[in-house]
């Protein structure tokens, strides 16, 4: 098994090792820097996504948006982020104090946690599980019980509509999200998410995007549940500012809402990054990724990073472009479109594979 | 059959309209300028606050005392009593010897502007009025004495 970790361990296990720690105990420090690392990483990416967020709505909607701070107003996600630190931590009266104050960490840990087990080119990936997609998946859902979780304790009518709906949303959409997932793991047979990379190539047509029609629909799919999934217009039932002034953390302030709120933005990266990893290709450039030089690593990281942000553009976008759907229209696209297409595209990819012997719409081409 | 052709319209409906939006939100997002005015530091090269202010704006109340003939009908036509004129008759020259506006007050209808005959008071495109003390904003308009003009004929 190959990974951060791993390379983390073999550069410290000698010298820890000297000192009489015990083996255990170095595994775990050694996933723990990886961890960190990635946390903060990802920290940074959410606060400049509502930076970017911001900005572009403002082009959308011929506004300026943020100027003041630093040149063109690059500095204002740390000053937010710092204004939030700074702001009084309020736990009203009549809340369940415990669950209150546990739904955020849950919330921003399950979103964190999925980041866990992406490939983000070459070796630096946290853990390469062979069960990293499912892993994703399980994460993933976590985040419905923090949802569930900070609309109960809050005590609050909005937050509970929020909250009841988030769930209702996130457990729906999950099955188009896993189904059209599942067409690719059916072309490359394993769930390990640094295989599936390498199963891919450098170039458009060797993407399992572009492996037959119906991957392409699979895309497709998995991306506008996952834009479901992630709680962003047009399906941000939860938050919905119009009808449930924020939703499910209407009662949470300074940090706590911060957590929320770097959970949503960080969401949009990992989404897109695994849209990224599944379909897009991710960092391969047809070099191993474990055994290149470390240039050529970094290398992989800039391809891996330049497709997932302009996913990441293409999700604001799309909250930029289009209203919020009705419940009712929501609920139905998931049941009577997402579902049934998504089943028909892992039927059809199965019996592609045994037509054409596992091959690609482009195997002519890629083979020349 | 009906039901099946209808289902699948509606997934190209849903495609053709979301693309059509987000063409548009592409063309506005890449093309269209910002129509922000930054008002008090980043007016756009060579623009003052003047030029963003409209015609005809009734901003702070401007007297040319060269052509005031003492007749005090602003002051009488003011709503709100923020003129306060006072002449004086020396040997055989009326002095204009006080003109204060007190722009606190003015609600900015320039009623003494159409009273005036003799179109010696005006109304500025001035508007930045704001101040620490609202004395500052009493605004003498004469200074020393100054004879009054004749009404031309």
């Amino acid at each position: 098994m190959y990974s951060a970790a791993s390379k983390v361990y073999e550069l410290f296990q000698p010298h820890l090792a000297a000192y009489g720690m015990p083996d255990t105990a170095i595994i775990i420090a050694a996933y723990a820097v990886p961890c960190v690392a990635v946390i903060s990483i990802i920290s940074v990416i959410a606060g400049m996504l509502t930076y970017a967020e911001r900005k572009i709505s403002a082009d959308i909607q011929n506004r300026v948006g943020p100027n003041r701070v630093g040149p063109y107003g690059l500095l204002q996600f740390p000053v937010d982020g710092i204004k939030l630190l700074l702001k009084e931590d309020i736990i009203p009266d009549a809340v369940d104090k415990k669950l209150f104050k546990l739904a955020p960490y849950l919330v921003f840990s399950s979103t964190v946690l999925a980041s866990m087990v992406i490939p983000f080119g070459g070796s630096f990936i946290v853990a390469d599980l062979n069960i990293g997609l499912i892993f994703i998946i399980v994460v993933s859902s976590l985040l419905v019980v923090g949802f569930l979780m900070s609309g109960w304790a809050s005590n609050n009518k909005w937050a509970l509509l929020g909250g009841i709906r988030s769930a209702a949303q996130i457990i729906s959409y999950e099955i188009p999200t896993a189904l059209s997932l599942l067409t690719v793991i059916l072309i490359t047979g394993t769930f390990s998410l640094q295989e599936i990379v390498r199963a891919q190539g450098p170039w458009p047509w060797q993407w399992f995007m572009f492996y037959n029609p119906f991957t392409i629909v699979a895309f497709f799919i998995f991306f506008i549940s996952s834009l479901a999934e992630m709680n962003r217009t047009p399906f941000d039932f939860p938050e919905a500012e119009s009808e449930l002034v924020s939703g499910y953390n209407v009662e949470y302030s300074g940090m706590r809402f911060a957590l929320f709120f770097a959970a949503e933005f960080a969401s949009i990266f990992i989404t897109a990054s695994l849209a990224t990893a599944v379909f897009l290709g991710g960092g391969n450039i047809g070099m191993h990724p474990y055994e290149s030089p470390l240039g050529w690593q970094l290398v992989m990281v800039l391809v891996f990073f330049a497709k997932t942000f302009v996913l990441c553009l293409v999700t604001i976008w799309v909250r930029w472009t289009l209203p919020r759907l009705r419940i009712d229209q929501m609920m139905a696209m998931c049941w009577k479109y997402f579902i049934p297409l998504s089943f028909a595209c892992l039927v059809m990819t199965a019996a592609w594979m045994l037509v054409f012997d596992g091959n690609g719409m482009f195997w002519r081409m890629a083979q020349r | 059959m009906n039901a099946v052709a209808q289902y699948f319209r509606n997934i190209r409906d849903a495609v053709v309209t979301t693309l059509a939006g987000m063409r548009i939100t592409l063309r506005y997002w890449m093309k269209e300028p910002a129509i922000t005015v930054e008002y008090p530091d980043r007016l756009g090269p060579g623009e003052t606050v003047d030029d963003i202010v409209s015609e005809r704006y009734r901003g702070y109340l401007k007297l040319f005392s060269d052509k005031c003939i003492g007749c005090m009908q602003c002051m009488r036509a003011c709503p709100i009593n923020c003129i306060r004129i006072v002449v004086e008759k020396t040997a055989e020259v009326r002095m204009i010897s006080r003109f204060d506006v007190n722009q606190a007050k003015c609600m900015y209808c320039g009623l003494c502007v159409e009273a005036c005959p003799s179109q010696a008071l005006a109304m500025t495109k001035r508007f930045e009025g704001a101040c620490f003390d609202m004395s500052e904003l009493r605004v003498r308009h004469v200074v020393d004495p100054v004879p009054v003009a004749k009404l031309k004929k």
